[in-house]
């Protein structure tokens, strides 16, 4: 069911007095891509939005000489134009046309696709490889934590209520990315299941290695096992099998209307396999 | 009539600038004075006895006005459609989940549809089916009937048995195919208005104004002169709006003659998903019989459909399914035995193809393994089996000269390269190419089995000042009925196109076309507007000439007419100019046509007649891609050839074809719609999912120009040819890839990956 009313606050002055204003049935909207489909299907029924996609203070993109800093209100489209984000995070931008069409991404944001929490939420999920900070705020007070740790289970995060998401800051790591997907069709729909690598790999040597996956838990995971074995190995089609067997164990997929557990198993491995091809092309 | 002014020719759509505008008027775009709106209070279970119905809680909501229930229907209870066994409202039992039990009408549709949620029903639950095999079985539950069937058909030819044991090769195998949803632009909608004296007026999204006439007129229980229908701009119907939209327009009827109001009902997607018609899940076992050489001499099937809750359109889908079972190929000896069924999910109805498609991916996979088992090249043996002018179809139909099989399977064997590439290496690294061959024969038309509805009216109106207003009984819906209408009328009046509008349908203003279906309207309506057109014709083109005679043209010459213009001895007339003399001498300047199609017959017992007046014909080349590591598998090329007859208006029909290519690919490779314990778990595009612009294959069309006597400028029907046979074409296009053979639709990715691993662990 769509909300009773939706407020506009166009200031961080003005959404403190709109919280104070409006009953605690309240919901922030940004870009309405994952909210008004749910409110749609009657998932969601909260009676009063907070639209906060007017808040410029949320809307950047920035480097210091250690990180990248994004605001939380920045368009999925604002960030494939941005020249920070193709010099600093390759697997961001490599999830980037993997996430819903051309015309939801002048919508969503980053924030939104992270407040939401789904399990298959792409950009998330390439920001959690990156290594991503986020940044959280709450009546004039901020407070940070590691992206991975900011989902908790399906659809549940650390946020507070009323909380919301500022920003991101990611490390400036060099590296290259990769993000691989399968779907119900090849673009524009839901992971069955997402992999997100970012990798240095000097001479066949991995230095440095992250990797996260989506569609294969309740939430966005990370692969620990399978980066401590590939860290410092040398490549060859050996090690990317014994790879492949570890990251097969590391998910837990289900079977769901979208796919079945046992291919989605077999995947996670497979699309490692893919990763890294594409990451050393 | 060498040199057409209009036929042929790609000439400008006639809604394209309104629909690009975004001006065009949908069903839900209106609004009436006075409006309110309804919601539909839906079944929560798959099969329920109704205790009590209370809106207690519902009226508390702001701008709540009724509560509409069976009680209220004023005329007669139950729908009526090809067999009545769908009430219009349940009484006591609702049989699938999302059935309308009753209808909130209030002040706005979102009091309307918040007031539905808090309808309280009181109920128990009854045991139901969800498996139509189930259903069949002697001991099983009966919700329909004594035996669960809402139609059966009996194709019988010849000894399939006998000649099935005394074949050299025999192949036999089951198959099944899923669900697939319409996915036209807009929802179910429709307003019914109305007006003093018990008249009502429903403007609706339909492509059969003349069902919702029936359907209007019988649930208030007045005269159908009380009753009109007018179509609004209707953005797709595949079959979705063919049944269906009557059941809306019903529900709204009631409300507004409840209230006296005028009442919107829309749905939203998700009931639209779960409540309304979808092509048919299929089950069926097909078998043919050979001889060494390729002569098929035999083919014995069992088909079965899965209609649903309630019959609605499943005996006729299923009699085009069974009587085009066989394939089109020439075979002494048939058995077809197919099977509609019931079962407590909602009710399957109309969808492009009309139960062809299911059986056609069926047989022509089995088509395939029967050439492997034979070692003939696939193309080579669907050539020597093909049905051509004169050879005689599993009906015992002695096909005529518009028939132009042979050569679609010629032009796309040559275009696609085909003989190179069914022998290529398949894999290349992950990657392996295959390409596969379907042939297709489509009745056009209603044939026997809706042959007293094959008829089509229309009225030609030319006014004073040249302009032609044009009424039809059959809809555009986004195929192109306008447009390839107006190139029709023009033609034969030698009038300017840009003069011919032709109106949406308006129940009142032409006699019951019967339905949109069947890729009959260019051929029907067509038919009935050059039948009006010619009297008028005459006197326009007599006026003509008497003008240029008078001009001084030489009266032994030839009067030519092109796009608007007489011409005679160097002299000329323009339409405009004949029309304003034809009027000035008080010339009847309106006519009505009616055209019947030709007699069709069907005998019910052994499934023998000549059932359609003609067919189209149709081959189809894919090319696929397949990775072998995910199983996914991406459409490269699709070469495609169709004997439609005369080409109207080619861009049009290109357009017909990409669609028809892309929704069959789309049927084929991604529609997946899950049904678990009778509940439906994805009603809406984020789970069910159609292929997008993304997964388009490159497009090779092709036409074949068979022309046909009686259709109109020789042409026949094209709109559902392009989709029936793409599954047959790519499934046999996966195996060829990978040697796995798919037996299902949707072929999905997990389904190949299984397969192959299946294979390797075999090896």
């Amino acid at each position: 069911m769509f909300p009773d009313l939706i407020v506009k606050p166009l200031s961080l002055k003005e959404l403190s007095k709109t919280l104070l204003s409006l009953p605690s049935d309240r919901k922030y909207l940004a870009g309405g891509t994952d909210l008004v489909v749910r409110a749609n299907a009657d998932i969601e029924n909260s009676r009063y939005w907070i639209d906060i996609s007017g808040l410029e203070e949320l809307r950047y993109i920035k480097e210091t000489a250690k990180s990248v800093l994004i605001g939380s209100q920045v368009k999925a489209s604002e960030l494939e134009d941005s020249r920070i984000i193709k010099k600093h995070l390759p697997t961001l931008l490599s999830a980037l046309p993997h996430f819903a069409s051309p015309s939801l991404r002048n919508m969503a944001t980053l924030g939104g696709n992270c407040a939401n929490a789904s399990p298959s939420a792409d950009l998330a999920c390439a920001l959690v490889s990156e290594e991503a900070y986020i940044a959280l705020y709450l009546k004039g007070k901020k407070r940070k934590m590691l992206l991975k740790d900011f989902f908790l289970g399906l659809r549940k995060t650390a946020l507070r209520k009323d909380e919301l998401i500022w920003g991101f800051e990611i490390p400036k790591i060099s590296h290259k990315g990769a993000y691989m997907k399968l779907a119900l069709r090849s673009s524009f729909a839901i992971s069955k299941i997402g992999i997100a690598l970012s990798v240095r790999i000097n001479q066949n040597k991995v230095e440095y290695l992250s990797i996260a996956l989506v569609s294969v838990a309740p939430k966005i995971i990370t692969a620990p096992k399978t980066c401590d074995f590939l860290k410092n190995k040398i490549l060859s089609p050996e090690i990317l099998d014994k790879a492949a067997s570890i990251i097969q164990k590391e998910v837990n997929p289900i079977t769901d209307i979208r796919s079945d557990g046992d291919y989605r198993r077999s995947m996670a491995g497979v699309l490692l396999k893919k990763a890294f091809k594409e990451v050393l092309k | 009539m060498n040199k057409f002014s209009y036929i042929g020719k790609s000439v400008k759509r006639k809604d394209a600038l309104l629909k690009v505008e975004g001006l065009s008027k949908y069903a839900d775009d209106y609004v009436f004075e006075d409006m309110l709106y309804a919601a539909a209070v839906r079944s929560p279970k798959p099969r329920i006895k109704i205790l009590n119905i209370s809106d207690a809680k519902a009226k508390k909501i702001s701008g709540y006005v009724t509560l509409v229930t069976h009680k209220d229907i004023g005329g007669v209870k139950q729908w009526p459609i090809v067999i009545n066994d769908y009430p219009f409202l349940c009484a006591d039992e609702t049989k699938f989940e999302g059935e309308t039990i009753a209808l909130v009408v209030a002040k706005t549709l979102r009091a309307a549809r918040k007031a539905a949620k808090l309808v309280e029903i009181k109920y128990k639950e009854l045991p139901f089916l969800t498996d139509p095999l189930k259903s069949l079985e002697k001991k099983s539950l009966k919700i329909y009937g004594s035996d669960n069937i809402f139609s059966k058909f009996i194709i019988k030819k010849g000894n399939a048995k006998d000649a099935m044991k005394k074949a050299d090769i025999a192949v036999k195998d089951e198959f099944s195919t899923n669900y697939q949803v319409h996915g036209y632009l807009e929802t179910q909608c429709a307003i019914a208005v109305p007006e003093p004296g018990g008249l009502m007026t429903v403007h609706s999204s339909t492509q059969c104004p003349f069902y919702v006439h029936d359907a209007v007129a019988a649930v208030l229980g007045i005269g159908y002169n009380k009753v009109k229908i007018v179509q609004a701009v209707t953005g797709g119907g595949f079959g979705g709006k063919e049944d269906v939209p009557a059941l809306v327009a019903s529900h709204a009827a009631v409300c507004a003659v409840k209230t006296n109001r005028p009442v919107k009902l829309v749905y939203d997607r998700k009931e639209d998903f779960m409540s309304m018609s979808k092509r048919h899940p299929s089950w069926s076992s097909v078998s043919y019989g050979a001889k060494k050489d390729g002569k098929i001499t035999s083919c014995i099937i069992k088909y079965v459909l899965d209609g649903g809750a309630y019959s609605t359109l499943s005996p006729i889908v299923l009699w085009r399914g069974a009587v085009h079972a066989a394939g089109p190929y020439k075979i002494d000896n048939i058995l077809i035995e197919a099977y509609a069924v019931a079962t407590n999910k909602a009710p399957s109805g109309a969808f492009r193809g009309f139960g062809q498609p299911q059986i056609s991916f069926a047989q022509e996979s089995l088509i395939d393994d029967l050439s492997e088992k034979l070692s003939i090249d696939p193309i080579d043996l669907r050539l020597k089996n093909i049905i051509g002018p004169g050879a005689k179809t599993a009906t015992g139909q002695k096909i005529e000269a518009s028939c132009g099989l042979k050569e679609a399977l010629l032009a796309v064997r040559k275009n696609s390269d085909w003989n190179k590439k069914i022998k290529a290496k398949k894999f290349s690294g992950e990657k392996a190419r295959g390409i596969g061959i379907s042939a297709v024969y489509y009745g056009v038309g209603l044939g026997a089995k809706g042959k007293f509805l094959d008829r089509a009216g229309a009225y030609v109106n030319i006014f004073r000042d040249a302009s032609v207003g044009i009424n039809v009984g059959n809809t555009e819906m986004g195929q192109g009925a306008l447009t390839v209408l107006s190139q029709i009328a023009a033609e034969t009046l030698n009038a300017p196109y840009e003069n011919i509008r032709v109106q949406e349908v308006d129940t009142s203003k032409v006699s019951d076309s019967g339905p949109t279906v069947a890729s009959r309207t260019t051929l029907m309506s067509g038919n009935a507007i050059i039948e009006a057109a010619k009297p008028l014709r005459n006197r326009i083109f007599t006026m003509a000439k008497s003008m240029l005679l008078k001009k001084g043209a030489e009266s032994s010459a030839i009067m030519n007419a092109y796009q608007g213009v007489f011409s005679m001895g160097g002299k000329k007339v323009s339409f405009k100019e004949v029309i304003a003399e034809c009027w000035a001498r008080r010339l009847k300047m309106g006519e009505q046509g009616w055209h019947i199609a030709p007699n069709t017959t069907f005998n019910d017992k052994d499934g023998q007649g000549d059932i359609y007046s003609v067919y189209s014909y149709n081959a189809n080349i894919a090319e696929i891609e397949i990775d072998k590591e995910t199983g996914v598998i991406k459409p490269i090329k699709m070469s495609c050839a169709y004997d439609v007859g005369k080409i109207v208006n080619p861009v049009l029909a290109e357009g017909q074809a990409e669609g028809g290519i892309l929704q069959g690919m789309s049927w084929a490779l991604y529609e997946n719609l899950v049904y678990k314990n009778g509940k439906m778990l994805n009603p809406n595009f984020t789970d069910y999912v159609l292929a997008n612009t993304n997964d388009k294959p490159e497009y090779d069309i092709i036409f074949i120009e068979k022309l046909y006597e009686r259709g109109p400028y020789k042409a026949k029907g094209m709109g559902e040819v392009p989709l029936i046979g793409m599954a047959g074409a790519i499934a046999n296009a996966v195996k060829n890839a990978c040697g796995i053979r798919v037996k299902k639709i949707p072929i999905l990715p997990e389904d190949v990956w299984l397969g192959l691993k299946n294979k390797r662990k075999a090896k």
